[in-house]
């Protein structure tokens, strides 16, 4: 099974010829007044030659030594100087040289690598994860990072044998990350037909198989089996030791790199299905995974927060919000927690980003299903998109604000066809009328959700003030009739019932049914009965505040100088340096974990 | 408590298609007619397997060719009756297809398309009598005619949403309303209640048995503290 997928794999890799790509739309037209006598592939091959040593000459120095020295590093996989070089070195180059423009192409670099393939496959990955970031990709960076991306798949999928390289676990998340996000951007790109050139169309017509789901989808799963992750992830599980381990997973599976891009991979399937609408895929690929904060994955932050963001997403197109509220409450936690680390992180807006998405995520929820499961989120909530979600907790009317923060914190959904480019027809039918953006479509969904509960709100507002009252009293608070109002007491029953996943359960889609709801009620033929739970005082939280503000006024108190005396005013200032090196004063913020403070 | 579990993994999944909605066979476009075959048997059963449907519904998303609207049909009216939120699930894979090319074989997925909708919105919001006259009236008479008919135990399952929805928010329920809800007469009513084990009483009223959803009661949450969770902070002040 494994190697029908893999022969599919080297199908696609097979029409990828780089040199053929570029001859087709690289350089063509540009030398157009070439002398006839001279062969014109020589003169373009010495032209192009000429073109290079021009382009290298203008490479800074400092670049060039740095290219040269990062080569080093990755021949010798010296992980720590590939991490400075990857973190560090390529990000202070770019902001110092290349905000604007491409770094130096991979073919005017090669002199300075010995023309090291598999160097120049990585240093593409990175020459077009900037121009995505940084500049606009035009359709031949879009094929030729593309391209890359499959030869340095098929490199590391198939050599001989699993290849020797090593790669910051930074990088390898990256790799996978950037792949999926190249295909989306793509995917989002060739739906807008009308801005299309006559030479776009042209290419996009013989696409084939370029950035196609199923090319993606194959990588991802290719690298899943190669490196037995499942097996692996099951193993550790069952408690096997070192060596147990190492005969399961082969000769793939123990070296790290594969590992962790096998593990890459099961959180990126989670997110090619979330952006494909298929939310119950998304969850079923991560059976197995263990989604708390020792797994491996969440030694890279990015990486943990993505997976929680669909995750909770995925939970929230399943109507299991209360699911959703318990992944986003955890890690907008961790967030917060690991904030004082992070400032400096060249991801920090990224993650600050997604984080915020995950606050109005947290605020629909809440809007949906009310919980007090943490106050110190829903403060922010509140801070954040308080207008938003006072509007959502009143049924219909707010019915615009769902709509707001949902299209604000969605992932960026795709189609998995392209638009009919290979069929002219087809296709001025396509321009004409515009089937409806996906984004549109996930939303529409998710409102009839909404709509449905619509009513609950007002009902709610209601109840909260009798234990027990006349349905037809009832429907004539609301100005409805009662029948109407006795269907709509069924709605809110349902609501505030929920499949919730329980402790022990594998599967992300395991669950039970749960109670959601503080308010409770019976209709006893024609009298409704209302119960409410209450939340006693909570001391916990109170208790650990004050401790930590005790505690850091007790550090400060002791950080601070004591009344200087005459004549050692140099060895106190000393002291105090000293003193600030070994215990930094507390900043604000959590600093002690909670625990497993639960409130039953 | 209802499970995900028999959702999940339905207790009539045989291992041919366990292996289709687990395995990567998943994407081969040639196994297609297996899970439509399974379909087909879920048509013609009362069983119900939402994820092998939705796996139909993915390869079509990834291979337009093999789109058959009445196999699309038939899914969405399983996913009808469903408590999970199946039916949007199920929508949510059908991308925007370009319009029917083929002129002599109409799709009768875009004219359904709505009906099956604004049914499926009526059973979530419950309202159960608007359900049945619609799904009686002429509107819907191709659905019945070419599709519901064939669907064994389609009625049911939509009394069997009722039902759960009744079980939970009523103690005791009027029995002109209930077989409104149920569109059953008053003489077929008495017998369906009875095999559920719901009492007709007095005037008609019928009494449903306690479960856990139909008896609410106050409670104030305390929050359980122990030590050993403040183990963090209290070592840390002794250290500081």
């Amino acid at each position: 099974m494994a190697q029908r997928w893999e022969s599919d794999l080297d199908e696609d890799l097979q029409d990828v010829d780089l040199n053929l790509a570029i001859g087709t739309y690289g350089q063509n037209g540009i030398y157009e007044d070439a002398q006839p006598r001279i062969d014109e592939a020589t003169l373009l091959a010495v032209q192009q030659q000429m073109a290079q040593q021009a382009a290298f000459s203008v490479v800074p120095d400092v670049v060039k030594r740095f290219i040269v020295h990062f080569h080093q590093a990755v021949l010798d996989n010296n992980l720590a100087e590939i991490t400075v070089a990857y973190e560090s070195g390529w990000n202070k180059l770019t902001e110092k040289y290349y905000q604007k423009t491409e770094w130096p192409e991979a073919e005017v670099i090669a002199p300075l690598v010995n023309d090291d393939q598999i160097f120049l496959i990585l240093y593409r990955e990175l020459y077009y994860r900037h121009v995505y970031s940084r500049l606009q990709p035009d359709i031949d960076d879009r094929f030729h990072s593309y391209e890359n991306s499959c030869e340095l798949f098929n490199y590391l999928l198939n050599s001989d044998g699993p290849v020797a390289l090593q790669l910051p676990e930074q990088w390898l998340w990256d790799i996978i990350d950037e792949f999926i996000y190249q295909f989306q951007s793509f995917c989002v790109w060739r739906t807008k037909v009308k801005s299309k050139t006559a030479e776009e169309l042209q290419l996009l017509a013989d696409a084939g198989q370029v950035w196609s789901s199923y090319s993606v989808l194959n990588v991802l799963y290719s690298l899943i089996q190669k490196s037995k992750i499942h097996e692996n992830i099951a193993a550790v599980q069952e408690g096997k030791s070192a060596e147990e381990i190492a005969e399961i997973v082969g000769e793939y599976g123990v070296r790290p790199l594969y590992r962790m891009l096998g593990y890459f991979s099961i959180i990126g399937l989670l997110r090619v299905h979330s952006l494909l609408g298929d939310f119950t895929l998304a969850l079923k690929v991560m059976e197995g995974v263990e989604l708390n904060q020792k797994s491996p994955f969440t030694r890279v932050t990015a990486c943990h927060v993505t997976t929680y963001y669909y995750v909770g997403f995925c939970y929230i197109m399943l109507r299991r919000y209360t699911d959703a509220i318990r992944t986003f409450v955890s890690i907008l936690n961790f967030i917060l927690r690991m904030r004082q680390y992070h400032t400096r992180s060249y991801q920090y807006d990224q993650i600050n980003k997604t984080a915020d998405r995950m606050y109005a995520l947290y605020a629909i929820c809440n809007a949906l299903s009310p919980s007090r499961l943490d106050d110190n989120i829903s403060n922010i909530v509140k801070e954040r998109y308080g207008e938003q979600f006072a509007k959502m907790s009143k049924g219909e009317e707010g019915i615009p604000a769902f709509e707001e923060l949902f299209i604000h914190a969605c992932p960026k959904f795709i189609n998995a066809n392209p638009p009919p480019y290979e069929d002219p027809d087809l296709l001025a039918t396509y321009i004409e009328e515009p089937p409806v953006e996906p984004a549109q479509r996930h939303l529409g969904l998710f409102l009839s959700e909404v709509r449905a509960q619509a009513p609950v709100p007002t009902l709610r507002s209601f109840l909260k003030l009798y234990t027990s009252l006349d349905a037809s009293k009832l429907a004539n608070f609301l100005d409805a009739d009662e029948e109407e109002m006795v269907q709509q007491l069924m709605v809110m029953k349902q609501a505030s019932r929920s499949v919730s996943r329980v402790e022990g359960e594998k599967s992300l889609l395991d669950g039970q049914t749960i109670p959601t709801s503080d308010l409770d009620f019976v209709i006893d033929e024609n009298m409704v009965h209302i119960a409410e739970s209450t939340v006693g005082r909570r001391y916990a939280g109170w208790f650990i505040r004050n401790t930590e503000h005790a505690q850091r006024v007790y550090d400060t108190v002791k950080n601070a100088p004591l009344p200087p005396k005459s004549g050692s005013a140099s060895t106190q200032q000393h002291h105090q340096q000293q003193q600030q090196g070994s215990a930094p004063p507390k900043s604000a913020g959590q600093k002690v974990a909670w625990g497993g403070v639960k409130v039953n | 408590m209802v499970s995900a579990s028999e959702w999940v993994q339905p207790s009539t999944r045989t291992d041919l298609i366990e292996n289709l909605v687990s395995g990567v066979d998943r994407y081969n476009p040639n196994n297609v007619g297996i899970l439509e075959d399974y379909l087909y048997h879920q048509i013609r059963t009362e069983e119900y397997d939402c994820l092998a449907n939705l796996a139909i519904l993915k390869l079509y998303q990834f291979n337009p060719d093999l789109y058959n609207p009445d196999v699309v049909i038939n899914i969405l009216i399983k996913a009808l009756t469903s408590p999970f939120p199946d039916f949007n699930l199920c929508i949510s894979l059908l991308d925007e297809r370009a319009a029917n090319v083929n002129p002599d074989e109409p799709d009768p997925l875009p004219a359904l398309l709505p009906l099956l909708t604004t049914l499926h919105n009526l059973l979530q919001q419950c309202r159960f009598p608007a359900f049945w006259q619609l799904y009686r009236s002429d509107k819907s008479e191709s659905l019945r005619d070419n599709y519901t008919v064939e669907c064994v135990g389609f009625e049911d399952a939509v009394r069997r949403v009722v039902v759960r929805a009744v079980t939970g928010a009523f103690k005791r329920i009027g029995s002109e309303r209930l077989s409104t809800y149920l569109n059953l007469d008053v003489e077929d009513l008495g017998e369906y209640v009875q095999k559920l084990g719901w009492t007709v009483g007095d005037a008609g009223v019928i009494s449903l048995p306690s479960n856990p959803d139909n008896q609410p009661v106050s409670t104030v949450v305390q929050e359980n503290i122990q030590l050993h969770q403040l183990t963090k902070i209290i070592t840390h002040a002794q250290v500081a």
